[in-house]
Parts: structure tokens; C-alpha cells; sequence
């Protein structure tokens, strides 16, 4: 946890001695646990290899999202784009190929809209558009000094109706090996997709506990203008956050178009706003300088948990939206009230 | 155009050496860039399309920024409060599920009150929320927006409801009044209450002052969460008259409909010049922002411009006129 004292109620970070109380002080931690026990003991498939992958799949998606956003959130802004982001940077990406294979003359467009050409450069050029979305946020929050919500949400819109003029309404088919391999291989009994979701993990708590980036991202969220007076060069971080944020966004999106061997502008509506409520599950405050990647990586593990628990049960998706709803809310109640307790 | 309001913002404004005349001066442009901004397209559009100038089209216009713009005037009073309403989306639909049901009633009557009571009713819950248990409100507003999304669908049984036959309740999407259409009658109404609300009554005053520096009105007397309390009200009103307004235009009460309009109604306001910070803002300039908004898609509507192409534009309208605001206060923090 950072031991950084401008993140004065960092809870666990107070309780210095037990870093160990600290990771079991987590209550994401035991509803985990409450719902797993709940999942292997109301139905034999969910503690079934296939289902515990299929988790794990889904967890890489919204845990991907969740981490990039904390990112964004621990610097006291917001990123409503990353929704559309994981869509678009796909669509581009496919769209340059196309353009790229006219120029070149080969032929990257098959019959009935299937995507024949190779799968890494549209992987690079994914990521190339996350980060160039993260970018233009990153320049109209930073240096345009519009609001985040505001600026994302220009962007979220903006990108939402670029996918469809783009791909002209219809779905792209992705279906080369190369490209499924990031959506359903495995190493060993864990998907590729959990791996990718791992190994940002680690990146992330590394920068944010471990380097002097980290302590910089939250003085930022602490306390903006002493983190300038400080020499904080606030507009570069804002930069780097937003583009992360868009990285882990098209990252997102190549997971979730690889599962789905086919990308569609309407995909993934209304994701940014998962990702939010994951992310505050897991304890990341909305004004800034709070959170971590382990928190939030214990979040998106409860959300993908509880909503594969909801499916087996075959519960209706109305009845599980008022599940989430209820959650959130409840949830966020919670840890207000232990926070004030605390104080 | 702004009247001096006790809010710490401005109180640092004026601390400034040439502080509070030239923020006077400032916000007076950016209305003006506003009015100027809508001349402009309307004068631009009416050269460009012939059939952009004409009384039916601008009924059409107005029509269209009805729903939109009464929505946007409950968001206003809510951000002006420093709140955020992400739930109006679910309150039109609620309200308008619980409409249809009492339909069979027969009593026009009853079906209004069923529906403006039960956005009140929404927008309480949101507030209490907000207020007893300190949950942030994007929070609290989101999770209500499942919520309310997943009860109008359960009460529905995601069935639609067409009154179709019902000429009372069609009344107030079709109908007009001294050749203006109810609607825009209904806007204009709730348009004028939200401006005497927010600039003449001693409520406006504790609006601005509670969304300026909650902790300083709360010092000085004001009952910050009974004002909040009473904007979450008013917003999930406002939500529940524009479903009222849009079902009875489509005669079609659905539980899907008003997807993502809670972004669009946000995206008006800021365009309209109302902060997220809270505090700042104006009915006037969310009325100006709406009818931009409305200008905008019409004119794109009229050239033929898909609807994609015209959420690109919005965008970039949106960024265009919010950019130059934004660079101006960091002038003037600098």
C-alpha cells in the first residue's frame, strides 16, 4: 500500500505493522469469498474449470476497464469514453487495414464483411487509437482545462457515432487465429485474456506503490495545488493517466471483439459506467487521492463473480440489474459509513 | 446579467485585483456568444435550406427541444446545487410505465398525477439518499438508474403500451393551444419557474450558495440538505413531465426508451454554460444551449445528415463553445 502521506485516509495504510490485517481488512475481499462459497455450494458448474475460465474472461474485460479508470479517478478526474474507446480503437484499426490493403493491393476485406488480413498490426493499431483517444482527453482536460466529465463525454459521443460512419452500421466478422487467440486460449488452465488483465495489474500497483510516478498521481488527487506548488508537472500526468486509460480501453476491446470473433459500433453501451462502479466498489473516491489497483482488482472480481453467480441462476437480466443497482448503492453506503467511523 | 450571489467562488473572483466587474462582464459574453452563436446557425441555415425558415419547421424545432430542454432544466437546478442526476433517464421511464398502468382508469387526470408523482417520488428517494446516507450523488443516481430501468421493465413485463385510443393524455404531445403545441407550452412554463426560481426567490439564492461552498451555507444558515433535497425533486419531476410530453407525442409508453438521454441532457446544460463544479450557470443560458442543440440537428435533419454524423457534430459544437470558457477561467485562476 503507499505509504505516501498525502493520502492521509488511505484505510490499511494507517495500520502500517500488518500489511497482511491490511489485505483482510478488505471487505471486497470477503464478499468475495461469501460469493464464491455461495456459487460452489447452490450450483456443481460453478466451481467447473470451464466456468471459472469463462469468469476469469469476463473479469479481464470489466478489471481492464476498472484499473484504468482508478487510474484516472485517483487524479480527481473521470473518463465516460472508455465505453466507446474499446469499440472504436477496433473499428479504426480494422478500417486502416482496409486502407492500408487498398494502397498495397491486397485484399483485407473477405466476403460478407470478414476480416482476412493479418491480426498484429490490427492489435498495434488498436492500442495506437486507445492511446490517441487517451491523448485528446488527456489535451482537452490537461491543457484545454475542460471538464473531465464534460470532455470525455464529447469524446464518448463523438466516437460512438465515428464507429457507425465508419463501419456503416454493420458488424466487422474477426475471425484469424491470431486474433482468437487473445479471446479463448489458454496457458495452462488460465486464460490469456485473466494473463493480460494480470500483467497490467502489475504494472499498475508497481507505478502506483512502488515508483515515484505513483506518489505523483496521488498528490495530485490529494491536493491539486500543492502538488503544483510542489513541482508536479500536473498537465504531463493527466497526459499519461488519460492515455493509459485509453490503452486499457482498447485492450478491453480487443478482449471483448476476440471473444466475440466480430465488432459492432453499439458494442460494449454503457461499459464506462461499470467501470465506475466497479472501481468505487473497490474504494476509489470520485474527488481523488483514494484507491488502489488491488482494491479495484478485488471489485471487478466481486462484480463478474456475483454476475456469473446471477446467470447460472438463471435470474432474469432485469432482476439483475436491480441487483447491481441496489448493490452499488449499498455498498458505497457501507464504506462511507466505515470511513466515518474510522475518522 | 448576474446579480452579485454569495458564493465563495465569486468571493475569490472579486478578491482579485479587478475581480468582480470583470467576471460580470465575462459570463455577459458568454451569454452574448451564446445569442450570437444561435443567430448565426439560424441565419446560416435558413440561406443554405429554404425549408428551415418556415412556421412549421420551427414548430418542429421546438417540438424537438421540448423534451430535451425540460429535462435539462431539472439538471440545471441540480448542478447548480453541485449535485449530478444520472437517474431522469429511468424516472421518465418509471413514471411513464406507471402512466400506462393506470390508463385503464380512464381518468386522464390520475394518469398525470401517477406520472409527476411518481418522478417526485423518484427524485426523493435519490435525495434522501444523497442526503441520510452521503453517498455521492453519481453514485446514488447511477445505481437508481438500474434500478428504475430494471422495475419499469419487471412492472411492464418489457411489454409497450400504445394509447393510442386515449385523446386526453395524447393531448399533451400533440395537442395545441393558440396554435402552439402543448409541449412547447409546457417547456416554456417550467422554463419561466425555473428562471424566477433560480434568480428572484430566496430558494435561488440558497441554490447558489449551496453549490458554490455547501460547508459556508450551511454556516450561514441555510438548510443545505433540504435544498438539495427539493433540486432531486424538482429534477425527477422534470424527468417525469418530458416522458409525459414524448410518450403522448410517439403514443408509445415503452420501458426502453430514453436510453443515454441522461448524457445528452448534461451535455445541454454545460453547454448552456452551468459548471459540474457547481454554482455557476443559468436557466437562460441551459434555454440558449438547448435551443442550439435543437437549431443543430434540425438544420443537419433538414440536409439529410444521418443521425451518427450528427452526434459527431454535436460533439464537436459542444467543444467549441465549452473551449473558450474554459480557457478563459484558467486566465483568470492564473
Amino acid at each position: 500500500m503507499s505509504a505516501l502521506p498525502l493520502t492521509t485516509h488511505e484505510p490499511g495504510a494507517d495500520g502500517r505493522p500488518g500489511a497482511a490485517a491490511a489485505v483482510l481488512r478488505q471487505p471486497m475481499l470477503w464478499l468475495l469469498a461469501a460469493l464464491l462459497a455461495a456459487g460452489a455450494l447452490s450450483s456443481p458448474y460453478f466451481l467447473s474449470a470451464d466456468n471459472l475460465a469463462n469468469l476469469l474472461r469476463q473479469v479481464a474485460v470489466f478489471g481492464l476497464l476498472a484499473l484504468g479508470m482508478n487510474l484516472v479517478m485517483l487524479t480527481g478526474r473521470i473518463d465516460l469514453s472508455v465505453g466507446a474507446t474499446m469499440v472504436f480503437s477496433v473499428i479504426a484499426a480494422v478500417e486502416l487495414m482496409v486502407l492500408a490493403g487498398g494502397v498495397l493491393e491486397v485484399r483485407m476485406m473477405g466476403r460478407g464483411n470478414t476480416y482476412v488480413g493479418p491480426a498484429v498490426p490490427v492489435v498495434v493499431l488498436t492500442l495506437a487509437m486507445g492511446a490517441l483517444v487517451g491523448l485528446i482527453n488527456g489535451l482537452g482536460v490537461a491543457y484545454g482545462r475542460v471538464a473531465p466529465f464534460i470532455m470525455t463525454l464529447v469524446t464518448l459521443s463523438a466516437l460512438r457515432g465515428l464507429s457507425y460512419v465508419l463501419s456503416n452500421g454493420r458488424p466487422y466478422y474477426l475471425r484469424t487465429d491470431t486474433y482468437r487467440w487473445l479471446g479463448e486460449a489458454h496457458v495452462g488452465p488460465v486464460p490469456v485474456a485473466a494473463l493480460v488483465l494480470l500483467a497490467v495489474f502489475v504494472v499498475f500497483a508497481w507505478i502506483l506503490h512502488a515508483h515515484v510516478a505513483g506518489k505523483r498521481i496521488y498528490a495530485i488527487g490529494g491536493d491539486e495545488k500543492t502538488a503544483r506548488f510542489a513541482g508536479v508537472r500536473v498537465g504531463r500526468w493527466l497526459l499519461a493517466v488519460y492515455v493509459a486509460s485509453g490503452l486499457c480501453a482498447a485492450l478491453a476491446g480487443l478482449i471483448l471483439t476476440s471473444r466475440a470473433n466480430s465488432v459492432d459500433a453499439p458494442m460494449a453501451t454503457g461499459y464506462e459506467l461499470s467501470a465506475i462502479a466497479i472501481a468505487v466498489l473497490g474504494g476509489t473516491s470520485l474527488a481523488g487521492g483514494q484507491g488502489s489497483p488491488y482494491r479495484t482488482l478485488c471489485a471487478a472480481l466481486v462484480f463478474a463473480a456475483g454476475l456469473n453467480l446471477l446467470t447460472l441462476h438463471d435470474v432474469n437480466a432485469w432482476y439483475q440489474d436491480l441487483i447491481i443497482g441496489i448493490v452499488l448503492i449499498a455498498a458505497v453506503a457501507a464504506a462511507v459509513r466505515l470511513q466515518r467511523r474510522d475518522a | 446579467m448576474e446579480t452579485t450571489l454569495p458564493t465563495d467562488r465569486r468571493v475569490a473572483g472579486s478578491a482579485a485585483a479587478p475581480g468582480a466587474p470583470r467576471q460580470q462582464r465575462l459570463s455577459l459574453d458568454a451569454v452574448m456568444g451564446r445569442v450570437a452563436l444561435l443567430v448565426l446557425l439560424v441565419a446560416a441555415a435558413s440561406a443554405l435550406q429554404p425549408a428551415f425558415a418556415t412556421a412549421e419547421n420551427a414548430r418542429t424545432v421546438l417540438l424537438a427541444v421540448a423534451t430535451v430542454g425540460v429535462m435539462a432544466l431539472g439538471m440545471t437546478l441540480v448542478l447548480l446545487a453541485g449535485e449530478l442526476d444520472l437517474s431522469i433517464g429511468g424516472v421518465a421511464v418509471i413514471s411513464g410505465v406507471v402512466g400506462g398502468m393506470l390508463l385503464r382508469s380512464g381518468s386522464v387526470a390520475l394518469v398525470v398525477a401517477g406520472v409527476l408523482a411518481t418522478g417526485v417520488v423518484c427524485g426523493l428517494v435519490n435525495g434522501l439518499l444523497v442526503t441520510r446516507l452521503r453517498v455521492p450523488s453519481l453514485i446514488v443516481t447511477l445505481g437508481m438508474l438500474g434500478v428504475l430501468r430494471a422495475l419499469a421493465n419487471i412492472l411492464s413485463g418489457g411489454q409497450a403500451i400504445y394509447p393510442e385510443g386515449i385523446a386526453g393524455y395524447l393531448w399533451f404531445g400533440r395537442g395545441a393551444v393558440l396554435g402552439v403545441p402543448v409541449p412547447v407550452w409546457v417547456f416554456s412554463i417550467a422554463a419561466a419557474a425555473a428562471v424566477v426560481l433560480t434568480r428572484h426567490a430566496r430558494f435561488g439564492r440558497a441554490l447558489y450558495a449551496v453549490g458554490g461552498n455547501a460547508t459556508a451555507a450551511g454556516l450561514s444558515g441555510i438548510r443545505v440538505d433540504r435544498v438539495r433535497l427539493l433540486v432531486f425533486a424538482a429534477s425527477g419531476l422534470a424527468a417525469a413531465l418530458a416522458g409525459l410530453l414524448e410518450t403522448a407525442r410517439l403514443a408509445y409508453i415503452g420501458p426502453a426508451g430514453f436510453t443515454g438521454i441522461e448524457l445528452s441532457v448534461i451535455a445541454v446544460a454545460t453547454l448552456g454554460g452551468v459548471s459540474l463544479a457547481g454554482g455557476r450557470g443559468t436557466i437562460e443560458g441551459t434555454l440558449l444551449a438547448a435551443l442550439i442543440i435543437g437549431v443543430v440537428n434540425n438544420a443537419l435533419n433538414i440536409a439529410g445528415v444521418s443521425s451518427y454524423v450528427q452526434q459527431i457534430v454535436t460533439a464537436a459544437v459542444i467543444l467549441v463553445v465549452v473551449l473558450p470558457d474554459s480557457l478563459q477561467r484558467r486566465e483568470r485562476e492564473a
